[in-house]
């Protein structure tokens, strides 16, 4: 008995040290003359064109302006992402619209959005079949399965959309789950009929001769926002100050890969394995500049008319507007 | 003997190898989504000069081994009480019995919850997973201890933990020993799941991540080689630890090894 009260002892010691010298690392900071909370911002990031402008805000130097230190880390997904946050591992995070107001309507945790950072645009988010498939239109997808990153993301979800609009319903069951790099092979030996894809996959498998049955992002869903940067409402209103500053430098590089799609392709190759060669030729999405509820709404809108959410989302109580400059 | 066998092995390794490219060179596996071997070696082999993946090796081996460590104090004795204390042992034992079978990767986003720093977590799930090996090995050990070995120390007037650690953990040493080996592996499998599912800022899993999201199978499957050539390397050192420790053993056991 003594042995084992002895050893739990020593396991409860080593368990304390080790958050403890945890701990003082990452709340090492507050007072650097400009009254931030706090100075170094750990942030999720996922390595796609989605997270250019971060990457691009750390190389020019923006944070640092700002006084913070932003420390990016991979996340697996959006998922991972809301319980990292949830958790206190990371301060603010990349993050799909549709996978954020999903997990804010079935009550996991309030979300606030601060900042934009991916809409769509023309060629970025198609569907897909292999060279000697039979589907030739959006109507032919009509019970066949199609793979998709993530169960209920924006893909499914505007896969939904469009096979609506071409006058067939689609079932949540003919929808798999499959990552990216995993979906020219099942294409190709038949385990999916179609794969709802992004860059640089979908420029995989159209040099294989893999054909483009519809564009995701037209009609309804032209220009829909995809990701842009969230946090808790618990953070938000912890660090105001630290949150304006991130902002701040954010909107910066917003702005200028906004305007100059060079400046994307350059930052590619530094937090992905997307080589220069393949960054100059991928299509990609846009970068709005600023946090339009209204554009917001509209994702919240189609989400409710799909089925996705139980109740109206209120878009407004989810965004932090970027301070006034 | 021992050339033969390190002979032995290098000819398997090397006839996978060399199936594995011929099986690619004829064309049955499409080499778009499983690139031949000669090219996910020269893959691995590159690795070893990218500084990114350097860093997140170290990385991951730091998280192993903090995690073997912290399992090795936190299983060796809760493994050695148990073993000692068989109504103790009874009552956890349904316990232990029903936490064992989960996959431990199912625990990676309780982790994730629980821990704030992507260390913690990674050796937090490793001391879970990598326990358990090590913990029944010392329970069933301590059961095989010699009594009579056990009954000359008492009856010269030692106490219970002095028979304990005189003559119960020698004996039941080299079992634990290759408890810790096996949880070794587990280790590394365990640091680098976490690291595929929680992410974090540096590790393999980090780096396979990365080179996903690139679609660069071959530097996917270079670094799960490294993973895999870390498991031998620990394997073999700790191997070549346990015969120098345990000559004893080996000897008295007549394990020609």
């Amino acid at each position: 008995m003594r042995l084992i009260r002895r050893t739990l002892a020593v396991g409860a010691v080593a368990v304390l040290a080790l958050t403890a010298c945890g701990n003082s690392d990452t709340t090492s900071s507050s007072s650097s003359g400009n009254g931030l909370e706090k100075t170094t911002l750990k942030v999720g990031t996922i390595p796609v064109p989605d997270s250019a402008p971060l990457q691009v805000a750390i190389d020019r130097g923006f944070f640092k302006a700002e006084g913070l230190e932003v420390q990016p880390e991979v996340v697996a997904g959006g998922a991972v992402a809301t319980q990292k946050l949830l958790g206190g591992s990371l301060d603010l995070s990349l993050g799909a619209y549709v996978g954020t107001f999903l997990a804010q309507d079935k009550g996991v945790g309030k979300f606030k959005y601060v900042a934009d950072s991916y809409g769509a645009a023309p060629g970025a988010f198609v569907i897909m079949v292999k060279k000697d498939s039979p589907i030739k239109t959006v109507a032919d997808l009509k019970g066949k399965t199609i793979a998709v990153n993530v169960l209920n993301s924006v893909s499914q979800l505007t896969a939904e959309v469009q096979m609506k609009v071409a006058g067939v319903t689609a079932t949540p069951s003919q929808f798999v789950e499959k990552k990216f790099p995993d979906m020219p092979p099942a294409l190709e030996s038949g385990q999916v009929d179609a794969a709802a894809m992004t860059e640089p996959v979908i420029t995989v498998e159209s040099k294989a001769g893999g054909r483009i049955i519809v564009d995701e992002m037209t009609g309804p869903t032209e220009n829909l926002p995809i990701a842009g940067w969230f946090t808790t409402d618990a953070i938000a209103s912890k660090y105001p100050k630290a949150i304006a500053a991130f902002q701040r430098a954010l909107g910066k590089a917003q702005a200028l890969v906004a305007k100059d799609r060079k400046i994307v392709e350059e930052t590619l190759p530094k937090y992905t394995k997307i080589d220069a060669a393949t960054a100059a030729v991928i299509s990609l999405g846009s970068y709005p500049t600023s946090l339009s509820e209204t554009r917001l709404q509209r994702v919240a809108d189609l989400m409710k008319e799909y089925g996705y959410l139980k109740n109206d989302l209120d878009v407004k109580s989810m965004i932090l507007p970027p301070p006034a400059s | 003997m021992e050339h033969a066998r390190v002979l032995r092995g290098a000819a398997g390794v090397a006839g996978f190898l060399a199936a594995a490219e011929i099986v690619g060179a004829t064309g049955l596996i499409d080499d778009r989504f499983l690139p031949r071997m000669s090219t996910i070696l020269r893959g691995a082999a590159e690795l070893l000069v990218d500084q990114e993946f350097l860093a997140d090796a170290r990385a991951s081996l730091a998280a192993w081994g903090l995690g073997l460590l912290l399992t090795v104090a936190v299983a060796v004795p809760a493994g050695l009480a148990l073993g000692a204390l068989p109504p103790v042992e009874r009552a956890v034992r349904p316990l232990i019995e029903f936490l064992r079978p989960i996959p431990s990767v199912a625990i990676v986003p309780l982790a994730i919850l629980l821990f704030s720093d992507n260390l913690h977590l990674r050796v937090a799930v490793v001391v879970y997973a990598a326990s358990w090996p090590i913990v029944i090995n010392t329970i069933y050990a301590l059961r095989d201890v010699d009594p009579l070995a056990k009954e000359t120390l008492r009856s010269f007037g030692f106490g219970p933990v002095s028979v304990l650690l005189r003559v119960a953990l020698p004996s039941a040493a080299p079992f634990i020993a290759t408890g810790i080996r096996v949880a070794a592996g587990t280790a590394i499998i365990l640091v680098i799941s976490a690291e595929l599912l929680a992410g974090g800022a540096e590790g393999v899993g980090i780096y396979i991540t990365e080179a996903a999201s690139g679609n660069r199978m071959d530097l996917m499957l270079g670094a799960a080689l490294w993973a895999g050539l870390f498991g031998v390397l620990s394997n073999t050192a700790l191997v070549a630890v346990e015969r120098r420790l345990f000559r004893w053993h080996d000897v008295r056991t007549g394990a020609a090894r």
